[in-house]
C-alpha cells in the first residue's frame, strides 16, 4: 500500500500547488450589476472584495434584480417560473508576465528563462446570478495556461430566505452548496477570496498550505446552512465530501465510484463552522470572526500506483480566526484584513518510515494580514504580509521532492511580504504590478533546498492585466 | 424672492402630482410587501427603520411619503442623475410599482427620525443664520422659506432635520453643477460657497 500523503508525497504537494494558484481566480462579475442595475461600487470597494451591501447580496443568494422576468403561472396563480431577462454571463481576462528574481535550473543543468509570458494567464466565463425567486448561482468555467484546459473553477450555488423580526430586525436564512471551503463566505478575510486576488502561476509556490487555506479547491462538494440576524450576526455549519474531477473507477471506467486510484479521498462529511460578527458605524466596518474544518483523509493512490480507500486516515483539524476593517469614503477607500489559521495533523496513515511522514503528530500555522488603499477607486497599494510555520519533518516537507520546490531543512517555514500598485481605469478593469519578497523559503533563508537556492531568488514581479466584462 | 418661493411651489407640486398612490390607497398587503423590502433590502444601505448609519446614504426615517414618492419616480424614470443615484438608486427602483413606491414612502414616513448628531459649533452657529436668513448680500434665500422651521420639511419639500452633513453637501454639489437637475435648488445653490455649504449641513445634521 502506497501511504502517500497529500501535501507530502509528489503528486501531493503539486495538486495542492494547483489548488493553491487556482483558488485565488477571483470574482467580481458585471452580470451581477447588468441584472442589479447597480455600478460595481454598490457591492464592491474595489473588485473582488465586497462592501456591507455586497455581503448581503451575496447572503441573499444573488436575487436583486432590476430585470423584468420571463413569467410562468399556473391556473391557481402559482409562479412557476420567473426567468430573467437576461442570461447573467460574465467574462473574465487575465494577461500576465512574471519575473522571477533567479531563474530556475532545467532538467539538463541549464537555466530556464527567468521570464514567463501568459496570454492570457486565464479566461473564465461566469454563470453569476439569480436562477428563480430565492436561488442563484455562481459558476465559473476557467480556462488556465497552465493547464490548457478548461475546467470547472469556484461554484456556489445558493438558496436563501429572509424574515422580518420584531424591531423590523432581519433574519436571512440559507443553504449553500459549494465547492471550496470557504468560497461561500461573506467576508475577504478567509482564503478562497482574500487577498491576493490574482497571483502568478509561474512563479515558485511554498510548499505548504493548510487544508481549508485553498488546497481542497474544486475538489469537494460541501453543503452548509448559514444564517445572518440583523446584518450582524453570521453562523453557518457544512459538511464536505470529496468529489473529484477527472476520476475515473478503474474497474468500470465510469465516473464513480472513487477507488485507491485516487489520492487523499475525504472519508465521510468533513465537517465546517463559521461563526462572524460585524458592527458598522459610520463609513466604518468591523467583522471578527472563526472558521475552520476538520478532514479524514485516506491517501489512496494514483493510476500508475494504486492504493485503498480504506485503512486508516489522516487527519487535520483546521481552526481559524479572522478579521476585517473597512473605512469607505467618496474619495477613500482603505480595508485592513488578517487571517490566522492553525492545523494539527494526526497522520495516522502516513506516519512511518517511507510512508510519508516522520511525525505521528504535526503542526502548521498559516497567518496574513493585508492593508489596501484606494484613492476614488482609482489608484490603489497594497501591502500584504504572510507567514507559515510548522513542525519539522524531514520526510513530510522534503520526500522525494525535486530541487527548488523542496525543503532541505524538513521545515515548511515561508516569510515574506507583497505590495502592489494598481490603476483601474475603469470600475471592471485593473493593471497591477505585484512585488513578492520572501525572507524564508520552505524552511530557509539561504540554500533552503540544499541546491543553492535562497529564499530570494524566489522574489518576483509580476504584471498583470485584469478584464471583467 | 416671493416669486422664487412661488415657482418652487408650482414646480414641486407638478413633480408631486405625477402617478402618485394616495397613502389611504395603499392596501394591508402591500404595507406588508414594503415593510419587507425595507427590512430586507433597503435596511442594508439606509438603516434599520430607515436610520442609517453611514453617511454616505441619507436617512429616510419621518421624510415626507409624497417627496420620497417623487425621489423614488425620479430614479425610476432616470431622471435624478447625481452620482449615486445613478450607481444605486436607478437599480434598485427600477422594478418598483407605484404602489410598492407609495407604500415604502409610507413606511419610512411612519418611522421616528434618529437624533441628530453634533459638529464645530461654530459652523452649526453660522449654518442656522443662513438657514433662517440667507444671505443677503449674495442673494441666496433663506433655506426655512420651504424647509420650513426645524427644518421639518413638508408634503413638497423634504425634511432635512438630522440629515447626514456629507450626503447633504452632496446634494447640494449636485445641485450647483445640475448633476441632480432642480431648476429651484440649482437657482438657489449655485452661489453658495463652500464653506456656506458645510456650515447649513452642519448646522441641519445637528438638529433633532
Amino acid at each position: 500500500m502506497d501511504r502517500r500523503l497529500v501535501v507530502m508525497g509528489r503528486s501531493g504537494w503539486a495538486s495542492a500547488l494547483i489548488a493553491m494558484l487556482l483558488a485565488p481566480a477571483a470574482q467580481a462579475v458585471p452580470s451581477f450589476a447588468r441584472q442589479t442595475g447597480m455600478a460595481c461600487e454598490a457591492c464592491h470597494t474595489v473588485f473582488p472584495e465586497l462592501t456591507h451591501f455586497g455581503r448581503m447580496f451575496k447572503a441573499n443568494a444573488y436575487t436583486v434584480d432590476n430585470l423584468k422576468p420571463v413569467r410562468g403561472v399556473s391556473a391557481t396563480r402559482e409562479e412557476m417560473l420567473a426567468l430573467s431577462g437576461l442570461p447573467p454571463i460574465a467574462l473574465m481576462v487575465q494577461v500576465s508576465q512574471t519575473s522571477i528574481a533567479k531563474a530556475i535550473p532545467d532538467g539538463a543543468g541549464n537555466f530556464s528563462q527567468s521570464s514567463s509570458v501568459a496570454f492570457p494567464q486565464q479566461i473564465s466565463l461566469f454563470y453569476a446570478g439569480k436562477i428563480a425567486p430565492r436561488l442563484g448561482a455562481f459558476i465559473q468555467l476557467t480556462y488556465g495556461n497552465d493547464s490548457g484546459t478548461v475546467g470547472i473553477d469556484n461554484v456556489d450555488l445558493r438558496w436563501a430566505n429572509n424574515q422580518v423580526l420584531p424591531g423590523d430586525k432581519s433574519l436571512i436564512y440559507g443553504i449553500t452548496a459549494n465547492n471550496n471551503p470557504t468560497v461561500q463566505d461573506l467576508w475577504n478575510s478567509t482564503p478562497a477570496f482574500g487577498y491576493p486576488y490574482a497571483a502568478s502561476n509561474a512563479n515558485v509556490s511554498p510548499l505548504a498550505a493548510t487544508q481549508i487555506d485553498g488546497t481542497l479547491g474544486q475538489d469537494v462538494a460541501g453543503v452548509s446552512l448559514y444564517a445572518m440576524w440583523n446584518e450582524s450576526l453570521y453562523g453557518e455549519i457544512g459538511t464536505y465530501r470529496s468529489a473529484k474531477q477527472g476520476a475515473a473507477n478503474a474497474l468500470t471506467g465510469a465516473a464513480g465510484p472513487l477507488d485507491g486510484t485516487t489520492s487523499n479521498v475525504i472519508v465521510g462529511g468533513a465537517p465546517y463552522y463559521r461563526l462572524a460578527y460585524e458592527y458598522l458605524w459610520g463609513r466604518h466596518s468591523l467583522s471578527v470572526g472563526v472558521y475552520g474544518a476538520t478532514f479524514k483523509l485516506v491517501p489512496g493512490g494514483s493510476t500508475d500506483a494504486p492504493g485503498t480507500l480504506s485503512g486508516p486516515a489522516n487527519e487535520f483539524r483546521d481552526n481559524a480566526e479572522d478579521f476585517q476593517y473597512q473605512f469607505i469614503g467618496d474619495q477613500h477607500l482603505f480595508t485592513l484584513a488578517g487571517t490566522h489559521i492553525r492545523e494539527k495533523m494526526t497522520l495516522n496513515a502516513s506516519f512511518g518510515d517511507g510512508l510519508g511522514a516522520d511525525n505521528l503528530r504535526d503542526d502548521l500555522a498559516t497567518t496574513r494580514l493585508t492593508g489596501t488603499y484606494y484613492y476614488k477607486r482609482k489608484y490603489g497599494a497594497t501591502v500584504g504580509l504572510f507567514s507559515t510555520t510548522g513542525s519539522l519533518d524531514a520526510q513530510l516537507y522534503a520526500g522525494d521532492a525535486p530541487i527548488v520546490v523542496t525543503s532541505a531543512s524538513g521545515k515548511p517555514d515561508t516569510r515574506g511580504w507583497m505590495a502592489e500598485l494598481s490603476y483601474m481605469p475603469w470600475l471592471n478593469t485593473r493593471l497591477s504590478l505585484q512585488d513578492t519578497q520572501y525572507s524564508k523559503f520552505n524552511g530557509g533563508s539561504t540554500n533552503y533546498d540544499g541546491f543553492g537556492r535562497n529564499a530570494s531568488d524566489n522574489n518576483s514581479l509580476y504584471l498583470l492585466v485584469w478584464f471583467n466584462y | 424672492m416671493k416669486t422664487l418661493i412661488r415657482t418652487v411651489g408650482v414646480v414641486a407640486a407638478l413633480v408631486m402630482s405625477q402617478r402618485s398612490v394616495a397613502t389611504e390607497e395603499i392596501s394591508a398587503e402591500a404595507r406588508l410587501a414594503a415593510q419587507r423590502v425595507a427590512v430586507t433590502v433597503c435596511a442594508t444601505c439606509h438603516g434599520r427603520q430607515g436610520r442609517s448609519v453611514a453617511p454616505k446614504f441619507p436617512a429616510l426615517a419621518g421624510q415626507h411619503p409624497k417627496y420620497l414618492a417623487a425621489q423614488l419616480q425620479a430614479f425610476k424614470a432616470q431622471t435624478r442623475g447625481d452620482a449615486d443615484a445613478v450607481g444605486y438608486m436607478w437599480g434598485m427602483a427600477a422594478p418598483l410599482s407605484d404602489e410598492m413606491i407609495a407604500a415604502l414612502a409610507a413606511y419610512y414616513g411612519a418611522q421616528s427620525p434618529g437624533p441628530g448628531s453634533g459638529g464645530d459649533a461654530g459652523a452649526i452657529a453660522r449654518g442656522a443664520d443662513i438657514y433662517a436668513n440667507g444671505v443677503t448680500a449674495e442673494g441666496i434665500p433663506p433655506c426655512v422659506a420651504c424647509h420650513g422651521p426645524g427644518a421639518a420639511g413638508t408634503d413638497e419639500f423634504p425634511r432635512l432635520a438630522g440629515q447626514h452633513a456629507q450626503y447633504l453637501l452632496k446634494q447640494l454639489r449636485s445641485f450647483q453643477n445640475n448633476m441632480r437637475n432642480v431648476a429651484v435648488m440649482h437657482g438657489v445653490a449655485q452661489d453658495l460657497k463652500a464653506n456656506e455649504m458645510e456650515a447649513v449641513a452642519a448646522y441641519l445634521q445637528s438638529l433633532r
